[in-house]
């Protein structure tokens, strides 16, 4: 018999390293030949969208095109760590010290204009587009090419560092604040359990993520369904088998992860509600998106056969198993 | 040893092989086409599929003197005088990768599917690409992208100017 089930599943999730563990990251932003900015960073790009958030937060606060923007990461002889691509950090904390380290390179420039403008002051100077210039009398005007070419034996390059603020539980007490920021979301499923298989089928899944602010709509997006389909995984096929430490099943055609078959279409929902703290209120979503969905899904289970699953995977072995402990306590 | 002949890309190919080597070699090792990626090497992940007399294979599955005297399409041959293929074009535009290593066999699933049934449904699209493992994308933009790639197709614009 075929039953159906709706299951809820929420979670929140502190990101960076947090506990009070020194987490830092550093960037650099130095003016290249022919007024380019390179943007020096060791955010490491593993498919999550580092190299395409860290460009479009220096866009955002050198206010020039990212076309003009030149990053450089993953090289330890040419910048300063920014810490591991781990966490779920490198948007929010990463990120923020590109923000500050482009804030101090405009600083830096509109000190050196004013010298070379002839000017009283930095104040009421505008960064952009690769030029500086005086918002009252922009005719006042420097471009960063100029710049480059007259401080070509003086190389500009300025540094950004953000350290995330934690503070460690108390050994004692458990009091603390381990973690800042955190993130929300919620993963809501259709399944049908197959009371003759113990086969589980999804047909309908909505899942929403709070990211502070979607650097970018699409790469959130696509983490939301990967997430969703490792987690998919991780709930109803993945089972390491190991045997003293070994795992047994190292083969993908005895570790099943899920096909293009067993994903369904997810709606996904972006929740935007900017972080304070955060480099134009953005959060990191990477871990969160894995969190909520084998509640939901286990969840779904119950509420369509009755039975609790409390280990994982819900192989179609272990859910038939259940289902017949349940029928025969029932029939005492 | 022995002489094989082989076209790979529309190109003439007439190689010395070792009996014991596999395809994925051959293109790899010898001929320098690392576009198709090895992953599990068993034939269950689809890192190294490529297209042999029309139909999608296992690279890793198929002995190099299998090959002789067939006409082969890797990852490589889907870009056109610099211009890309509608399906690598709609991946770009989706945003379908994400590490990418399992991304030149996806596409290529998808040209073998697309080549066959130039109108599939979104599960028929789901169905093509079973037997292609991606840990990071859950596949979703992929289907996306094969749908695009579609349309792009009906439209006849395949020569669309290279903007990436």
């Amino acid at each position: 018999m075929k039953k159906r089930g709706v299951g809820l599943g929420v979670s929140f999730y502190g990101t960076g390293y947090g506990n009070g563990f020194p987490d830092v990251s550093n960037a650099e932003v130095q003016l290249l030949e022919g007024g380019k900015v390179g943007i020096f960073v060791g955010a490491t790009e593993v498919g999550q969208g580092a190299k395409t958030a860290m460009i479009q937060i220096g866009a955002e606060a050198l206010n020039m095109d990212h076309k003009d923007i030149v990053l450089v990461s993953e090289d330890t002889s040419q910048m300063m760590d920014s810490g591991t691509a781990a966490a779920t950090r490198q948007t929010y904390n990463t990120g923020n010290a590109v923000k500050i380290a482009c804030e101090n390179f405009n600083k830096r420039l509109f000190d050196l204009a004013k010298v070379e403008l002839g000017l009283n002051s930095t104040a009421g100077l505008v960064a952009q587009d690769g030029d500086i210039y005086l918002g009252i009398f922009p005719q006042k005007r420097i471009s960063y090419k100029d710049l480059s070419e007259k401080y070509k034996d003086d190389i500009i390059r300025v540094v950004g560092s953000f350290t995330a603020q934690t503070v460690k539980m108390d050994d004692e007490t458990g009091q603390g604040a381990p973690y800042w920021p955190y993130t929300f979301n919620a993963c809501m499923v259709l399944v049908e359990v197959d009371t003759n298989t113990g086969r589980v089928e999804l047909l309908k899944a909505a899942f929403a993520q709070d990211v502070g602010r979607a650097v970018n709509p699409s790469l959130v997006k696509g983490q939301m369904d990967g997430g969703f389909a490792m987690s998919l995984g991780y709930t109803l096929f993945e089972d390491l088998a190991l045997e003293n430490g070994v795992m047994k099943n190292r083969k993908f055609s005895k570790y099943l992860l899920p096909t293009s078959m067993d994903m369904i279409d997810v709606e996904n929902i972006i929740i935007e509600d900017p972080e304070s703290t955060a480099p134009y209120g953005a959060k990191g979503i990477g871990e969160p998106v894995t969190i909520p969905i084998g509640p939901a899904i286990l969840n779904a289970i119950y509420d369509a056969s009755g039975v609790r699953i409390f280990n994982l995977p819900v192989t179609p072995e272990k859910l038939m198993k259940a289902l017949r402990e349940s029928e025969e306590s029932e029939a005492i | 040893m022995m002489e094989i002949q082989l076209i790979i890309n529309d190109i003439n190919y007439k190689v010395d092989i070792d009996v014991n080597m596999r395809l994925i070699d051959l293109l790899r090792d010898k001929l320098g086409l690392t576009g198709t990626k090895e992953g599990c090497g068993e034939g269950e992940c689809g890192a190294c599929t490529i297209i042999m007399d029309g139909e999608s294979v296992n690279s890793c599955l198929v002995m190099a003197f299998q090959a002789n005297g067939s006409n082969i399409i890797t990852i490589e041959g889907l870009e056109n005088n610099g211009e890309l293929d509608p399906i690598q074009r709609a991946y770009m535009e989706e945003g379908s990768v994400q590490c990418g290593f399992c991304i030149p066999g996806l596409i290529i699933s998808t040209k073998a599917l697309l080549d066959k049934h130039p109108n599939p449904t979104r599960e028929e699209i789901r169905e093509g690409m079973s037997g292609n493992l991606c840990r990071c994308t859950g596949y979703n933009k992929a289907i996306d992208a094969a749908q695009k790639a579609i349309e792009y197709l009906k439209e006849g614009q395949n020569d669309f100017k290279n903007s990436w």
